[in-house]
C-alpha cells in the first residue's frame, strides 16, 4: 500500500480541478431520477382523439363528454367528414377516431343500443390498449342502454410488438451513433493542434462546420439502409409505406442529430468532455422520445423537452411511414421541425466555432 | 504604406483585463528580409503574432500586413500569409500530399495548379521519398518541412514561423535555415521567433520584446555596437584557465566582475576596465587555477539581451 493517501489526495485535486466531470457526475443522477421516474410511465391518459360527431344531438354530446370524463380520451378536433379522421389517423395527429352517426340520438331514446365507429391506431401498442380500455368500460350513466363501440384497429392489428418498437428502435440508434460521429470532430482538431494552422487559413467557419457534416451524412445513410435491411431479415418488419419516402425524410433527421454532435464539439474542451456531453444526450433520445413509453403520460414540462429532440420527431415519421404507411405529405410537420432543428444547430455551432482567439 | 515595408506595425497594443501582454510596439519588416522576433517566454511573443496573423484582434495601434489592417482585414491577410506553428499542426493520419492538397485547396488552388504547387514545394523542401506515407510517422525534420511546405504551397509573399526549430536536430536544423535563406534570396520575407541564439545571428534584424515592450530593435551587428551592451568603465574579455567551471566561480565572486559566463571552454567576464589583466590571473592563481592569459572580446548577441534584460531587471 505503498503511498496510498498521495494517490487519493492527487485523485481528489483532479476531481476538483476538473469541473465539467464533476458537475455531470453530480447532475447526472438527478437528471437520471427525473427522467426515468417520469417518463418511464405506461397507465397512458389523454389519448389525442378526433371526433366525427354526425348526429350532433345532446345525447351524443353528453356520450363524448362522459367518455372524456374516464381521462382516457383527450379531444383535440371536431370534424364534420369521418374521412378527415382517417386522415388524422394516419399522419400521426390523432390516435383513435370517434365516429358517431347520425341517427345515435334517435336509436337511444328508442331503447336500442346504438353504434359508434371507433378507430384506434395501433401503432403504439401502450396506446391503443388504453384506448381500447376506454371503450370497453364505456361511461356508466349513458340514459337508456348502452353504446355499441364497434373498435376497429387500424395498423398493426395484431399488436405485434416488433412492428411497433423497430421503427421507433431505428430512431433512437441512428441518433445515437449519428450524434457521436460529430461530437469529437471540432474538439479533436482542438487537442491535437490542427485547429491552430485552420485559424490562420482563409477557411469559412460555415464552410467548416458543413464539410464536416457532409461526409458522415452519407455515412449515416448507408447505416440506415443496414438497419433497414437487419430489421426485415432479424424480426420481419417491413415498411408499409414507401422506402423512398423514409430514405428522403431522414436525411433531415441525420442532418439534425451530426449537428447536435457539431455543437457539442464546439462546447467540449477535451475529447473526454465530448464523450460525457454525448453519454448525456443518449438518455432522453431513448426514454423521451417516445420510444420506451408513449410520450402522452410525460408531464408538460418533460414534453416540451422531449419535442427539442430530433429523435422524437423522427420517431413519428419512422412509426408513421413504416407501421401505418403514411405518405410524404402526411408527416411534412415533422420534417419541417427536424429540418428548423438542423438549421438552428448549425448556425449555433457556427457562432461558438471562432476563428480567432477571445 | 511604403511597398518595401511588408509589415508595418504602429503602437501596437493588446490587453487581456488588467494585463497588457502587447503594449505599443512600432517596428517594420522589410520586404525579402528574415526577421528575427525575440524574448523570453510570456513577453508577448505570441500575442504578437497571433495579432499579425489575424487570430487576435488588437486592443489599439495599427498594424498593416502585407497592406491589410489587421484589426479590419483578418481573412484577406489569413490568404496572404503562410504560417508555421511551434508543434506540429497537420493532419497525422494523411500524407504529406494530402495535406498539401487539402490546404492547397482551402486557400482556393485548383485542378492543374494545385497539383504543379504540390509538386513544387515537395521539390523544394526535398521531401519527394516521404510524400505519400503518414505524415504523423515523419521524423521531427522532416514534420517541419511538411510545414513549411505547407506555409507555402499558396505562394504568400510573407510566411510567420514560430520556433521552426524547437525540439529537431542540428543537421535537420541547419538544413531548414539554409531553405529560408533560399527563399528569403528569392524575395520571400519571414517572421521567425527563436530561442536559439546562432539562429538569432543569422536574421537579417532582430526584434527583442521583454515584458510585453519591444526594447531592441536592429541588425545583429547594430545591436552589438549598442552603448548599453557595454556601460561606460567596462570591458568585455575572455579568460583562458586549466578548470573553466571552477574558474568561473572564482571569478564571479570578485568584485570588479559585472557578469561571467562559461563559452566554449573560456570564461567570458563584463568587468571593469580599470582593473588590469594581471589582476584577473592573480586572482585566479590564488584559488591555484593557472590561467594562460585574456584576450578583448566583443559582445555576443546573447551578452546584448542578457545585458539590457538585467539593467532593465535592477530599475
Amino acid at each position: 500500500m505503498n503511498g496510498l493517501w498521495s494517490v487519493v489526495r492527487k485523485e481528489f485535486m483532479h476531481l476538483r480541478r476538473d469541473r465539467a466531470t464533476l458537475i455531470i457526475a453530480l447532475i447526472l443522477p438527478i437528471v437520471q431520477m427525473i427522467i426515468f421516474g417520469y417518463a418511464i410511465d405506461f397507465d397512458v391518459r389523454h389519448i389525442q382523439t378526433a371526433v366525427a360527431d354526425l348526429d350532433n344531438s345532446r345525447e351524443s354530446r353528453q356520450y363524448l363528454s362522459q367518455l372524456h370524463a374516464g381521462q382516457y380520451i383527450d379531444y383535440i378536433a371536431s370534424v364534420s367528414d369521418p374521412e378527415v379522421v382517417a386522415d388524422m389517423l394516419r399522419n400521426g395527429s390523432a390516435r383513435v377516431g370517434i365516429t358517431i352517426p347520425k341517427g345515435f340520438a334517435r336509436t337511444l331514446l328508442k331503447g336500442g343500443n346504438p353504434q359508434v365507429g371507433v378507430m384506434i391506431d395501433g401503432s403504439d401498442a401502450q396506446v391503443s390498449l388504453r384506448a381500447r380500455f376506454a371503450f370497453v368500460t364505456p361511461p356508466s350513466q349513458i340514459p337508456r342502454g348502452a353504446t355499441d363501440a364497434r373498435i376497429n384497429v387500424l395498423f398493426n392489428p395484431d399488436s405485434k410488438t416488433a412492428n411497433f418498437m423497430i421503427p421507433g428502435l431505428i430512431a433512437v440508434i441512428l441518433q445515437i451513433v449519428t450524434v457521436a460521429l460529430t461530437a469529437f470532430s471540432v474538439v479533436r482538431e482542438k487537442e491535437i493542434g490542427t485547429l491552430e494552422q485552420l485559424m490562420v487559413t482563409p477557411v469559412g467557419r460555415l464552410a467548416l462546420m458543413i464539410g464536416k457534416l457532409i461526409p458522415y451524412a452519407v455515412l449515416a445513410m448507408v447505416e440506415l439502409a443496414a438497419i433497414l435491411t437487419l430489421s426485415d431479415f432479424l424480426f420481419g418488419v417491413v415498411s408499409r409505406g414507401s422506402l423512398v419516402s423514409l430514405t428522403i425524410m431522414s436525411l433531415p433527421f441525420v442532418v439534425a442529430s451530426l449537428s447536435l454532435g457539431l455543437l457539442i464539439s464546439t462546447i467540449a474542451q477535451t475529447q473526454g468532455q465530448a464523450l460525457q456531453f454525448t453519454i448525456l444526450t443518449m438518455m432522453p433520445s431513448i426514454l423521451l422520445s417516445g420510444y420506451v413509453s408513449p410520450r402522452e403520460t410525460m408531464p408538460g414540462w418533460l414534453y416540451m423537452i422531449s419535442n427539442v429532440l430530433p429523435a422524437t420527431h423522427y420517431m413519428q415519421i419512422t412509426r408513421g411511414i413504416m407501421v401505418r404507411g403514411a405518405g410524404f405529405g402526411d408527416l411534412i410537420p415533422q420534417s419541417s421541425v427536424l429540418i428548423v432543428i438542423a438549421m438552428l444547430l448549425i448556425v449555433l455551432s457556427t457562432a461558438r466555432f471562432k476563428k480567432s482567439i477571445a | 504604406m511604403a511597398v518595401e515595408n511588408i509589415v508595418d506595425v504602429r503602437g501596437l497594443t493588446r490587453r487581456f483585463g488588467a494585463f497588457t501582454a502587447v503594449d505599443h510596439v512600432d517596428l517594420t519588416v522589410a520586404k525579402g528580409s528574415i526577421y528575427g522576433f525575440l524574448g523570453p517566454n510570456g513577453s508577448g511573443k505570441s500575442t504578437l503574432i497571433r495579432m499579425l496573423c489575424g487570430v487576435l484582434q488588437p486592443s489599439g495601434g495599427q498594424a498593416f500586413v502585407n497592406g491589410f489592417n489587421v484589426a479590419k482585414e483578418p481573412e484577406s491577410i489569413k490568404r496572404s500569409i503562410g504560417y508555421m506553428s511551434q508543434s506540429f499542426s497537420l493532419y497525422r493520419d494523411l500524407s504529406p500530399r494530402e495535406n498539401l492538397d487539402f490546404f492547397g485547396g482551402i486557400y482556393g488552388l485548383k485542378g492543374q495548379h494545385l497539383q504543379d504547387r504540390i509538386r513544387a514545394v515537395i521539390d523544394l523542401v526535398g521531401m519527394e521519398r516521404y510524400a505519400d506515407q503518414p505524415s504523423g510517422t515523419l521524423s521531427g525534420g522532416w514534420k517541419q518541412r511538411l510545414a513549411l511546405a505547407v506555409a507555402l504551397i499558396h505562394e504568400p509573399p510573407l510566411i510567420f514561423l514560430d520556433e521552426p526549430t524547437a525540439g529537431i536536430d542540428p543537421v535537420a536544423r541547419r538544413s531548414l535555415w539554409d531553405l529560408l535563406f533560399d527563399l528569403a534570396g528569392q524575395g520571400k520575407t519571414f517572421f521567425v521567433t527563436t530561442h536559439y541564439m546562432d539562429e538569432a545571428e543569422r536574421c537579417s534584424e532582430i526584434g527583442y520584446i521583454y515584458l510585453s515592450k519591444l526594447i531592441l530593435k536592429g541588425t545583429p551587428a547594430e545591436l552589438k555596437r549598442l552603448p548599453q551592451v557595454i556601460p561606460p568603465g567596462t570591458r568585455r574579455v575572455a579568460v583562458m584557465t586549466d578548470n573553466p567551471s571552477l574558474g568561473l566561480r572564482t571569478l564571479k565572486r570578485l568584485s570588479f566582475v559585472r557578469d561571467a559566463t562559461l563559452v566554449e571552454a573560456e570564461v567570458h567576464l563584463l568587468m571593469e576596465s580599470a582593473t588590469s589583466d594581471a589582476e584577473v590571473i592573480e586572482a585566479l592563481m590564488k584559488e591555484g587555477l593557472p590561467a594562460h592569459g585574456l584576450r578583448e572580446i566583443g559582445p555576443s548577441l546573447e551578452d546584448v539581451f542578457v545585458t539590457v534584460t538585467r539593467s532593465l531587471e535592477q530599475t
